[in-house]
């Protein structure tokens, strides 16, 4: 690292010359069916984009690639991985970094974080809903079987009282930008993860352009970690300073890596299951020194896996009792159980109707169109237009399970329409989206490629808080749609500006 | 701290420093490949070997232990040792185990220590053996060795004189301890006049235990079995003495203990204790035993350290639920 001389031209005045298809910018070819983040469609630079356009422009491709490869050892000594199970092996696997950061104005991001907080807002409310009174089931605004056939309800967690009633106390929200808005594309709700390689980027970016970051004015990300401490304590209920720990399923675990930094940041215990027991409703962590207390669990496991007394039987993840001690009061579980019933992508075609519903207001981020393949019209419609459409499992994640329709050939998409007769009540489906491009360093050469953005959002006892940024995927495969890093995306770092 | 985690701290520190004891003695070796004949680089292998509680190489079922060092060549003997990813005792599978240890702990350890055990494993492995070995027989052992005391400095420098360096210091010196009783055992058994009747340097042996220049200045160039054998068991101040060892591990049983130290003791710090005052009571005093005491020493040092890890392992990991409950 120490050797990679800094090439950073922040410092230099925005270029109004610059343009898409000449100069160091002659590889990037602008698509008209597509928003480009860094460049107008007449190839001329968008105002936010000059400074970072000029500076790159004045950066030779080899220094750049030199940057590139600095960022990318400096992930593999610190082991920023994640972990890829395969038949045979386990290996650990960079996230591919692009190194040109993608820039949002203060403008569009205070769009975007009043539309997460309406929507987590939402989202809780319906939860404490679903697992009480049911008005909104009764009064029709969500179909009574989409909740009570949903995997993700939890039963169990029918008529308790959950701490301040904070169901989700961390959200990642998947946006992307399609023509000239944000939409919503998914909720995660359960254990989202990437706020790690947020902070990764960010911390390699800072080393990479320490004067363009300076001159650009970018909002800093660096405090999530206290801001995810002191969110998660506020739901304690026993405890001014609860004894607080990091439920991990374990170093095999694809989001290892996010777990163990998330917990040495906070300062507190990274636990898995065989750390836990349970007496007297109570969850203790086995120390050196005997059992200690654990008020708050931050769980990056699934509800399946919590607890084999309650749940799945065979979950040696968990801990027997854990749900028994979070019922009695003497536990707080982020996110809650249950909460995956709120991202369950069927579910998410009546978001805009719970916004209305349970705050009288208009959603100001908009959604997806969605089938659902449930209701026979939406099931008609996605096998007659299967070639043209994106169908995915209700409750798939990581860009498994999915089918996408233009880049499908005959013998998928005929496979995968009987798959959508078999079991309709498993798919939705949605247009292809015209995902937006950002400019990325890829092959030794500036090209655009497609883009998503995975901001968190905190929900505390009171305090409601949008980290100002997030994780910005990117599908480094040209033409790709597909971010996920498990169908070769990586990702970059995101810049929201001040001004 | 986690009882997990303490037992990984403890790993942690026995991997990087058995790691860096098999570095030592294949230095040892393989600098003497220059100058030495066939016969005393076999018998240094079966020391190596030996040390390091490893079978003999694969040899036609005729030959003996001696015969089968004398017919193997460096090469292989080293790669065994070194880059053999189905031997558990080779340097890259301990090394590795090191840093699995080191990847469950990851929250307690602070990033630099991290990055350099991360550097070095990935740097061996990467490394092509027989390339190495064109640049000089040693060279590749002698970097392995710079790079763990890099990282010996790294910890040294970065972590806080915790739980969690306490562990940490546990498993290196109880590491220490079993290998240099195996070591100073095998040594004795083969040099002594009723032993196995070849020569083995007391010099030698205070290099590969880096205890030659102390010894040198604190009992001149005298160099007769019992007193490299005294200094190397009882000297305070010797890092690879016996004596060294225990009394690290009973400092830093003494701060994890929360009575600091006053009775009543948890059953490692007894031990350990107990087997400080068994050394420095041998009739033997300052002076190793004569000749026949010695043996039962390394016997019951062996034992009691075997006794020693078990005993941490009960106290401070594998305890009963009820043991550990609140009071």
């Amino acid at each position: 690292m120490s050797s990679v001389k800094f090439v950073d031209h922040g410092y230099a005045d925005p270029d109004p010359a610059i343009s898409a298809g000449s100069g160091p910018f002659r590889h990037y070819e602008l698509d008209s069916a597509f928003h480009d983040e860094l460049f107008h469609e007449d190839g001329t630079p968008r105002a936010r984009a000059r400074r970072l356009g000029a500076a790159l422009s004045r950066i030779p491709p080899e220094d750049l690639e030199r940057l590139q490869d600095g960022v990318y050892r400096r992930f593999v000594h610190e082991g920023i991985t994640f972990t890829v199970l395969g038949v045979e092996d386990v290996s650990e696997q960079i996230i591919p970094i692009d190194c040109v950061p993608r820039l949002i104005t203060a403008e569009e991001w205070d769009h975007i974080e009043r539309g997460l907080k309406q929507r987590l807002t939402a989202l809780n409310l319906f939860l404490h809903d679903v697992y009480h009174d049911g008005k909104s089931l009764r009064d029709g605004i969500v179909p009574l079987d989409l909740v009570l056939g949903c995997p993700q309800y939890r039963v169990e967690m029918r008529g308790m009282k959950v701490p301040h009633d904070v169901y989700v106390a961390v959200c990642g929200t998947d946006i992307v930008r399609a023509g000239d808005t944000f939409a919503v594309l998914e909720d995660n709700l359960r254990v989202p993860s990437g706020v790690s390689y947020m902070l990764a980027c960010r911390t390699a970016m800072k080393w990479a352009f320490p004067y363009l970051y300076r001159a650009y004015g970018v909002r800093e990300v660096a405090d999530y970690p206290e801001r995810l401490y002191s969110t998660i304590a506020s739901l304690s209920l026993t405890a001014d300073t609860p004894r607080m720990a990091v439920l991990t399923p374990g170093r095999y675990n694809s989001a290892y890596y996010e777990h163990a930094f998330l917990a040495g940041e906070m300062g507190v215990d990274l636990v898995e299951g065989r750390d836990l027991v349970v007496h007297d409703a109570t969850l203790f962590a086995r120390t050196a020194a005997g059992l200690r207390r654990i008020d708050v669990l931050y769980r990056r496991i699934d509800d399946d896996f919590l607890d084999p007394v309650a749940f799945r039987e065979d979950s040696v993840l968990g801990a027997a009792g854990l749900f028994h001690a979070y019922r009695a009061g003497n536990l707080v579980l982020a996110n809650a159980p249950g909460t995956g019933v709120a991202d369950d992508k069927a579910l998410y075609a009546y978001v805009p109707r719970l916004i209305r519903y349970f705050l009288d207001e208009e959603p100001i981020l908009a959604n997806v169109d969605t089938h659902l393949c449930r209701e026979p019209d939406g099931l008609a419609y996605t096998l007659d237009n299967l070639a043209e459409l994106v169908v995915k499992e209700v409750g798939g994640s990581g860009g498994y399970g999915m089918l996408v329709g233009p880049h499908a050939t005959k013998a998928e998409r005929k496979a995968f329409a009987e798959h959508l007769r078999n079991d309709p009540a498993n798919y939705i489906s949605q247009p292809v989206l015209p995902l937006s491009r950002a400019g990325c360093f890829v092959d030794g050469r500036l090209e655009p490629r497609h883009v998503d953005l995975r901001p968190f959002v905190l929900q505390g006892r009171e305090e409601q808080h949008v980290v100002p940024g997030g994780l910005c995927r990117v599908a480094l495969r040209k033409g790709s749609l597909v971010v996920n890093s498990s169908q070769g995306g990586g990702c970059k770092d995101l810049w929201i500006l001040r001004e | 701290m986690l009882a997990r985690m303490a037992a990984n701290f403890y790993w942690l520190g026995r991997y990087a420093e058995r790691t860096e004891n098999t570095a030592r003695l294949l230095e040892y070796q393989l600098t003497r490949l220059v100058d030495t004949d066939a016969d005393e680089l076999a018998l240094g292998w079966r020391v190596v070997y030996r040390a390091l509680s490893q079978s003999p190489p694969h040899a036609p079922a005729d030959v003996d232990e001696a015969e089968a060092f004398l017919i193997a060549d460096a090469y292989t003997l080293t790669g065994g040792l070194v880059e053999d990813t189905t031997n558990p005792a080779s340097m890259i599978s301990c090394w590795g185990m090191a840093r699995e240890n080191a990847r469950e702990i990851r929250p307690r350890l602070p990033l630099p220590v991290w990055v350099c055990l991360n550097q070095g494993f990935l740097w061996l492995q990467e490394t092509e053996f027989a390339d190495a070995w064109g640049e000089g027989p040693a060279a590749l052992v002698s970097q392995a060795i710079d790079r763990l005391r890099l990282l010996a400095g790294v910890v040294d420098a970065n972590m806080a004189r915790d739980d969690a360096w306490r562990f940490l210091e546990i498993g290196r010196y109880v590491e220490r301890l079993q290998q240099q009783v195996v070591l100073l055992d095998m040594w004795d058994r083969i040099a002594r006049p009723d032993g196995d009747g070849l020569v083995l340097s007391w010099v030698d042996l205070l290099r590969v235990c880096g205890a030659f220049e102390p010894y040198r200045r604190d009992r001149s160039l005298t160099l007769r079995r019992s007193s490299v054998l005294g200094f190397l068991l009882r000297n305070p101040e010797v890092s690879r003495s016996v004596r060294y060892a225990t009394d690290r591990i009973g400092s830093a049983l003494r701060g994890i203990d929360p009575a600091g130290g006053r009775p009543p003791l948890a059953p490692p710090h007894r031990m350990v204790l107990r087997m400080a005052a068994a050394l420095e009571l041998d009739p033997g005093g300052a002076e190793p035993p004569p000749d026949g005491a010695s043996a039962e020493v390394f016997e019951s040092l062996t034992r009691d350290s075997r006794t020693l890890h078990s005993l941490i392992q009960t106290s401070y990991v594998d305890y009963p639920v009820a043991a550990g409950l609140p009071s």
